[in-house]
């Protein structure tokens, strides 16, 4: 199924960097900002793979200059493996003013610390 | 009498910035970018109201020269909670004549042991930022 989803220009990558491992199957959702009424518009849901990527986030056509925000259900993630957490959830923000460009937006997580960067 | 009524609050802002009350809860904002502080960011603290699941503003303000906001929060009012602290990257980086990728930043955490002592900073540059629990 994977493989037939056409390329989206935002990918995101969970790495789970207290335990060395990718961040697999973790619920994520990414939402658009709504200019006008100053509301969130959710995108897309989905969870993570295995190799802790969700391909098929968003398409070329839908992926149009705005601000978005991606939330990760980071506490569910660490509660799954019986553990606590300091965050229950991590949401970041961020804006595109290009659209015709990639943007990689990795989330690089333990219990106790997270980061993120734009990448492409 | 106006005068006065005009210094007023003026006045009582300064005298908790100058007393610098201990607060359980402390933030360092850095500009990793350009390996400075994050002087003067402007940035709030929020907390969960459980029943209405609304977040209710507890402090406002911007951080110091050194890019730490003393007195975020009193321990009586440090409840454990969910809270959330926003940081206004955005403005921020604008004020440096720059653009960035994230227009603010907002970190939630819970606190559960309202006894310790709990750390947020954040490290931040026009494309990346990272935050962790310190003590």
């Amino acid at each position: 199924m994977s493989s037939t989803l056409p390329d989206s220009p935002l990918t995101t990558y969970v790495l789970n960097t207290g335990d060395g491992v990718p961040g697999a199957r973790m619920a994520l959702s990414l939402h658009r900002l709504d200019s006008l009424l100053v509301i969130w518009n959710l995108v897309t849901v989905g969870t993570t793979d295995e190799d802790g990527r969700c391909p098929g986030l968003i398409t070329t056509k839908a992926f149009t200059p705005g601000m978005y925000k991606m939330r990760f259900e980071t506490g569910q993630y660490w509660e799954s493996l019986g553990h606590n957490s300091f965050y229950p959830y991590v949401e970041i923000v961020f804006t595109i003013t290009n659209a015709n460009e990639r943007f990689h937006l990795p989330l690089l997580l333990s219990r106790f610390s997270y980061s993120t960067y734009r990448g492409s | 009498f106006f005068v006065l009524q005009y210094y007023k609050p003026k006045l009582l802002t300064c005298d908790i910035q100058m007393a610098a009350p201990y607060s359980p809860l402390t933030t360092h904002v850095l500009n990793t970018g350009m390996g400075v502080p994050g002087a003067h960011m402007a940035l709030s603290l929020h907390r969960m109201d459980p029943s209405t699941s609304l977040w209710n503003l507890l402090t406002t303000g911007t951080t110091n020269d050194d890019g730490r906001f003393p007195g975020l929060i009193t321990r009586e009012n440090f409840t454990p909670e969910v809270y959330k602290m926003r940081f206004e990257t955005g403005q921020y980086w604008e004020s440096l004549g720059e653009t960035s990728f994230y227009p603010y930043v907002e970190i939630v955490f819970t606190i559960t042991d309202h006894s310790q002592k709990f750390h947020v900073p954040l490290l931040c540059s026009f494309f990346s930022y990272t935050t962790h629990r310190g003590s």
